[in-house]
């Protein structure tokens, strides 16, 4: 007889070739990446192509990137669970992973960025809340914090089920899952109280979703810098930051879906309502883009025009087209018609959101730091093999953390599939079996 | 305690860079070399600009030497993050704890006049050359973020300018109290003729230019 | 509690310990950790510290300086207040005698060539061994007659180690004490000479001058002495509130001075004598001359007759006839409008000074140029008084003792020089410096047999460079005195190398610039770093070494002796601002101001002034025409035709115009080369030190590498961007590699290379980084002179 979700967990016990090839190569990539750093380490931050003017390139676009990715997890297992939305079920967890393999990696990259990565306690010990940075530090940890508490607290009853599951499992991941568990019997109390507790969670991750990439945003923002001084900037980058979460677990959830057979859970309706929520996205991100260049170039202030100009046809243009391209010109036409909008074209369509989100973030911070107000000497900014390199570490890390939690935990949480309740328009999709 | 400023005649300056030297002998303000020059990584804390605009033969070259400001509202004081950078109550000076710094260039990023330098690698004095160092000032490792201090060492010393006044040939800075109304700078400050760079930014530089032309 | 010690603790802990120790030993200044360890930090400490009085020497100016020396090390150099020329301020390439000092690739000790010239082995010998090498050679060459083929080059010459060098030569039997002038600006010298009869440059009493008229001078970046002159300029815009200076250049291309200036006026090359003739058509012409001065103070002015009643004509005739702006506009491209307005802003705004040196004088015309500027400062009235031109007054050393008698050397002194002076090739010149490469190459008038090079680079300097190395490779026996590896003394067999100038005691002379002489006095800042000797006592050591009697002529010990024995003479003027009763109070006085003057400048000794056959500034130089007519015999027209000189008749002797020649076909080589020097260039020997190398073109933000301005219509035509490479080539069929500036400020008839880099040895800064113009530039010499000519070379632009 087939077990339930059978293929929830026969990646649990079962580790194929191709596992152990996918670990190996992110940990060359990632073991490629810290001889990388280690090179900055030892001979500074020259070792980039980041000079004068241009201070901030590759490391930062990454700080920004990564932090937006994190933001769907907790809008898809947070925000969707407030408004009730049931057919989140199956994404919660494996986008709330999205989250908190991705946020390290936010916070991470500007740590990788500073050019004194040892005296980093003197950030807790020094640290003046006028500046931008320490509401980052302060929100980002907050956000890091309280989302690894909620995914783990999430899977506390599959834990368990885990637990009780593999009593001849090694020993390590035997204590790994009595440890987590903590001692959950599955007592109606006790969902009554893990619900309870994910209720305020969800509210509270809610608020930090916003707070978050705002602060982050304000770290331009609130300079006086041409180009990112603009109001618009904290819900600009708080909708791009959800535009390419939700672009990213829908990628997520397909490859997880293909590679470990997920078709049960994870069906073309759920990508088509992501597909939804991308146009919807789109077109809102797409608002903010326009109402932020017509601003530009209708006031056509000298020191803003010369960032504009940078970008739309001077050295930074291939980046502006290019993310315009990949944000919107090719989605949008995939996501908008239904036929275009299945599981393969959503996949298109996050791919091609995600690069084009990096490029935004890059097409934010560069230029405009590229364009200085005073005619000094201009940089140009080519970034090295070094940045590149811990870029793809960094995406490595995401990657391999990830395959880890998979090898590890379900990726779709079991307890979660058993309280959906069944609505006319989930008639299609067939019933758990009772468990 | 005065509350320094200075003042620079762009009528006199000749962009001959003697206070660009100075300071960075002065300073221990050492050469990048050529492949990191061409990166735009020299390090001139009091750099000149020089613009050149028009058309043969109508063209004009505007000479602006530009130390740090030391302004009034630092745009770069606000965002450091640690409190490296911090603006002297006595005398005004904005100045850099080289100690503190974590170099993340927050504040190169904000100072609007482009005023700040990061040593991008450790400095590397070549054999023999550390012996022209200037014991009064510090050396900075690599990492961090330096700028002018109108030569903060030499004021404690009782020299009353710092390295840029005191080579330029023109004679066309000067440099003083501007609290005091009778000073030599406040009395330019109040000329017609000066102006400080991007006023209507609301930094309040320390550093006033006179106007070239009669 | 005892907590008891597991074996896995103790492993642990030990495992921390060995990591530490291991830390330890890769110490403090390991690159990683230094990445990661606390900032260096000096120590505070009491230091010694001393503010030592001393002069600059990156150029001629002579500027006055205070070194600090803090435990015996040199830490930074500022201006001497009490120098009158600089009065504590400096330039850049002052500020960069630090690395002059402490330039890691410095000759350590004397060193003799193993293995081939140019190959770059050497091995260090001792001081005897060198000398005694050196008196070996000489002392041979002495014995076989042949004492004349031995060639003294000098460069960048100060103070008493000029004529301390001439003694030597004449001394030991040779005429060929050679130096620079003649590729730098000795045409502008001689046109002093032949006008007011003073054979050198000019001062000026920027202080009270109104307007100023500049033919290519780059005086607010190289025109030494260069502080003096940016200081005046500073005092002249805003010192003085009742009067703003007015400044007009006219240049071949937008130089900062240009930029700073009220009017750039482009100018043809090389015919900047006929604006200035123009000019001085309209002043004429208006009745705007100084007529007092015209009639007290020149002479050939008005049509006048000789001895003979011989009619000639003056100055104002030739004027009149030849030179109205309409005429003048055809020769320059400068609009009549302009240069009448011109003319008369410069007469109606006194006092007005006109100058004109390098830019304008190193042409086959360059003389002629350079009279016709000097004309119009007689024309109104600006020799000799307030605010114009001074003629600055020698200071009075005590005159050198006579040389011993001594018939080789006579027999020697007596030979022809190598360079050519003294016969009608050149029969104005004393130096010939860039004849040497065919003399050497032809063997004639004979072989050289010895070259010896004091602060000089023929191999780097020389127009046609690639001749002069051809040169080198005849002669057998080449001693450099450099303290560095130059490109020249890379080809030497002998290294001796001298101290640097914070090293040494040498005085320098302030050149023509305040009127009144002023002595400096450069002391050393610090011990000599290695083991260099002064070329001033290597000298007296070889002279000591060499047999009598030209040791006889050389009755001191050391070159401290000679500067003393010289400056007694200042002592015993009781001229000046120190005064003592004995010399070495006087001395020790001097050393601790390390500079004399003697102002002020006294108007109107028109007798030591005008020191020309007619003791009046000469229109018509009587001294040209006499010269010539030496030379010439009864051969005048032969003579004007060998020196391809155009004019003839009373025209050669009066300032006039004619067209400069030029090497390459107009079609072929559309563009003149105009090779400028920086404020940063400190005269060719800066390329070593990465201080101005990091800021050299600032009006192109360029560092570190060679730049072609070039017009930016003309090179869009040519297909060249910013930033391109191209190809420079001239009509020798040379051709040189430069990335290309597009810059609004260049004719589109000129492209400018600026001198300074293209070093092939002389450091790791300095080898092997940008180009050198001068592999490009045709070896032209204007005849009259002596004087190269090398804006003469036209070139071609073409992308890579």
């Amino acid at each position: 007889m087939e077990r339930e979700h059978e293929a929830l967990l026969r990646p649990l016990e079962q580790t194929g070739r191709g596992f152990y090839l996918l670990i190996a190569i992110l940990l060359a990539v990632i073991g490629w990446g810290i001889f990388a750093y280690f090179q900055q380490i030892r001979l500074g931050l020259g070792v980039t192509g980041l000079s004068r003017p241009i201070f901030w390139g590759v490391y930062i676009t990454n700080f920004v990137f990564f932090i937006g990715l994190s933001h769907a997890g907790t809008l898809v297992s947070a925000i969707l669970r407030i408004v009730g939305a049931e057919w989140r079920r199956p994404f919660t967890r494996l986008a709330e992973a999205v989250t908190v393999f991705s946020l390290p990696f936010g916070a991470g990259s500007i740590l990788l960025d500073m050019g004194r990565i040892d005296r980093i306690w003197r950030v807790l010990l020094h640290g003046r809340f006028q500046s931008p940075i320490l509401w980052d530090v302060t929100a980002v940890s907050t956000y890091l914090i309280s989302s690894v508490v909620f995914f783990y607290i999430a899977m506390i009853p599959d834990i368990a089920t885990l637990r009780d599951l593999y009593p001849h499992a090694p020993a390590w991941r035997r204590q790994l899952y009595r440890v987590l568990a903590l001692g959950w019997q599955g007592t109606e109390a006790q969902y009554h109280r893990l619900e309870r507790i994910m209720g305020w969670f969800a509210v509270f991750l809610t608020l930090l979703v916003v707070t978050v990439h705002t602060v982050v945003s304000w770290i331009f923002g609130l300079t006086i810098v041409p180009g990112w001084h603009s109001a618009i900037i904290g819900p600009y980058f708080l909708v791009g930051a959800i535009f390419s979460g939700v672009a990213a677990v829908s990628v997520v959830a397909a490859l997880l879906r293909w590679v470990l057979g997920l078709q049960r859970y994870i069906t073309p309706r759920h990508f088509n309502y992501l597909g939804q929520f991308l146009v919807a996205l789109a077109i809102t991100w797409f608002y903010f883009t326009f109402a932020e260049v017509l601003t530009t170039i209708y006031g056509a202030e000298p020191s803003h025009m010369a960032v504009f100009w940078a970008k739309f046809r001077e050295e930074f243009s291939w980046a502006f087209f290019a993310m315009f391209f990949f944000c919107f010109l090719l989605p949008l036409p995939i996501l908008v018609w239904k036929r275009t909008r299945t599981i393969f074209g959503v996949v298109v369509a996050g791919l091609s959101i995600n690069l084009g989100m990096w490029l935004e973030r890059y097409t934010v911070i560069v230029p405009s730091l590229a364009r200085p107000r005073l005619p000094y000497e201009w940089g140009v900014y080519t970034p090295t093999w070094i940045e590149w390199s811990v870029t793809a570490a960094c995406f490595a890390g995401l990657i391999l953390l990830y395959a880890l939690f998979a090898k590890l935990f379900p990726v779709v949480a079991i307890w979660e599939l058993k309280e959906e309740t069944p609505t006319p328009s989930h008639a299609e999709q067939p019933k758990p079996a009772e468990a | 305690m005065p509350h320094w400023a200075m003042v620079i005649d762009l009528d006199k300056c000749v962009g001959c860079q003697s206070c660009s030297a100075a300071c960075q002998a002065e300073n221990n303000v050492l050469f990048v070399g050529p492949e990191q020059a061409e990166l735009g990584r020299a390090i001139f804390w009091n750099e000149v600009f020089c613009h050149i605009e028009g058309e043969y033969p109508h063209v004009k070259a505007t000479i602006v030497p530009r130390p740090c400001f030391h302004c009034e509202n630092p745009p770069c004081v606000k965002v450091c993050p640690v409190g490296a950078t911090y603006k002297r109550e006595e005398d005004g000076l904005v100045l850099q704890r080289y100690e503190r710094c974590i170099g993340c260039r927050y504040c190169a990023v904000a100072c609007p006049y482009g005023a700040r330098y990061f040593t991008w690698h450790a400095p590397e004095w070549p054999e023999g050359m550390d012996r022209y160092q200037n014991p009064d000032v510090l050396l900075r490792p690599v990492g961090i973020v330096e700028k002018c201090t109108f030569c903060i060492h030499r004021l404690e010393k009782g020299l009353p300018i710092p390295a840029c006044n005191q080579a330029c040939p023109a004679d066309a800075r000067y440099f003083g109290d501007l609290d005091d109304p009778n000073s030599e700078v406040s009395q330019l400050a109040r000329s017609p003729r000066a102006l400080r760079l991007l006023e209507d930014l609301g930094t309040e530089p320390r550093v006033f230019y006179l106007k070239e032309g009669a | 509690m005892v907590t008891k010690l597991t074996r896995r603790d103790f492993l642990r802990i030990a495992g921390v310990g060995t990591a530490a120790a291991a830390l330890c030993e890769i110490g403090p200044r390991a690159p990683l950790l230094r990445a990661l360890g606390p900032d260096e930090q000096v120590a505070a400490q009491a230091h010694q510290e001393v503010w030592q009085a001393t002069i600059c020497q990156q150029c001629q100016a002579g500027c006055g300086l205070l070194v600090r020396v803090v435990d015996g090390r040199a830490v930074k150099i500022e201006g001497n207040p009490l120098h009158p020329s600089n009065k504590g301020k400096i330039c850049p390439k002052a500020q960069a005698g630090l690395q002059v000092l402490y330039d890691p690739d410095r000759i350590k000790g004397p060193m003799r060539r193993v293995g081939e010239r140019g190959e770059g082995q050497w091995e260090p010998i001792s001081w005897d061994e060198a000398i005694g090498q050196v008196v070996d050679r000489l002392a041979e060459l002495r014995d076989e007659g042949q004492s004349h083929t031995v060639v003294f080059l000098t460069g960048r010459v100060l103070g008493q180690m000029e004529g301390l060098i001439a003694r030597f030569c004449q001394a030991y039997g040779t005429p060929n004490h050679i130096t620079h002038n003649s590729i730098s600006a000795a045409a502008t010298e001689v046109a002093h000479w032949l006008t007011q009869g003073h054979r050198d440059f000019l001062g000026y009493d920027w202080e009270h001058t109104n307007y100023l008229l500049s033919f290519g001078v780059s005086m607010l970046e190289a025109w030494r002495p260069t502080v003096r002159n940016v200081k005046a300029y500073g005092h002249m815009r805003r010192g003085r509130p009742q009067r703003r200076l007015r400044m007009v250049q006219v240049d071949t291309r937008f130089s900062i001075t240009a930029a700073k200036a009220d009017e750039w006026v482009p100018i043809r090359p090389g015919t900047d004598g006929a604006l200035a003739l123009g000019i001085a058509y309209v002043i004429i012409n208006e009745g705007l001359y100084d007529k007092d001065f015209v009639a007290q103070h020149t002479f050939g002015f008005e049509d006048w007759s000789d001895e003979k009643s011989i009619q000639h004509m003056g100055f104002k005739t030739l004027v009149l006839r030849d030179y109205a702006p309409s005429q003048v506009e055809a020769i320059t491209g400068v609009p009549a409008e302009t240069i009448t307005r011109i003319a008369r802003e410069f007469a109606t705004n006194r006092p007005a000074v006109a100058i004109g040196d390098r830019g304008i004088s190193m042409w086959s015309n360059g003389l002629f140029n350079q009279i016709a500027v000097h004309a119009l400062n007689a024309l109104v009235g600006s020799i000799d008084t307030r605010g114009g031109v001074l003629t600055q007054r020698v200071a009075p050393f005590l005159p050198w003792p006579e040389l011993a008698t001594d018939p080789v050397a006579e027999e020697g002194r007596s030979q022809p020089r190598v360079d050519h002076v003294g016969t009608r090739r050149y029969p104005l010149a004393e130096d010939v410096y860039q004849q040497l490469p065919e003399s050497i190459i032809g063997d004639d008038p004979y072989p050289v047999n010895a070259l010896f090079l004091y602060y000089t680079n023929p191999l780097f300097s020389s127009p046609e460079v690639g001749r002069f190395y051809e040169a080198f490779e005849k002669v057998p026996f080449i001693v450099s005195f450099s303290p560095f590896l130059d490109d020249s003394t890379a080809y030497a067999d002998l290294i001796l190398p001298d101290h640097t100038y914070l090293e040494r005691l040498q005085d320098v002379a302030l050149p023509p610039s305040l009127g009144y002489p002023v002595v400096g006095l450069a002391q050393p800042a610090v011990a000599p770093l290695f083991d260099t000797r002064h070329t001033g006592d290597v000298l007296l050591e070889i002279a000591h070494v060499l047999k009598e009697p030209v040791a006889r002529s050389f009755p001191w010990r050391s070159f401290a002796e000679v500067v003393q024995y010289r400056i007694s003479g200042l002592w015993l003027s009781e001229q000046g601002d120190i005064t003592a009763t004995e010399f070495d109070f006087f001395w020790e006085e001097f050393a601790r101001r390390s500079v004399w003057s003697d102002p002020p400048y006294n108007f109107g000794e028109w007798g030591r002034v005008l020191a020309t056959p007619s003791g009046r500034f000469e229109f018509y130089s009587q001294s040209l025409r006499d010269q010539l007519a030496k030379v010439a015999g009864d051969d005048l027209e032969g003579l004007l035709e060998e020196l391809r000189v155009q004019a003839r008749g009373d025209e050669v002797y009066l300032p006039h115009y004619e067209p400069p020649h030029a090497v390459g076909d107009p079609q072929e080589y559309p563009f003149f080369l105009n090779t400028y020097k920086l404020m940063a260039h400190a005269e060719g020997r800066g390329a070593n030190l990465p201080q101005l190398q990091e800021m050299l073109g600032l009006h192109v933000n360029r560092k570190w590498d060679s730049w072609l301005e070039i017009n930016p219509g003309v090179a869009r035509a040519l297909g060249i961007a910013d930033d391109d490479w191209v190809w420079v080539e001239s009509p020798l069929g040379e051709k040189i590699q430069v990335r290309a500036v597009l810059y609004p400020g260049a004719r589109p008839d000129v492209v400018c290379i600026p001198f300074e880099l293209g070093h092939r040895a002389y450091g790791h800064w300095a080898k092997g980084r940008g180009v050198n113009p001068n592999w490009l530039i045709a070896n032209e010499t204007a005849g009259l002179t002596g004087t190269s000519a090398p804006f003469a070379t036209r070139v071609k632009v073409y992308k890579v």
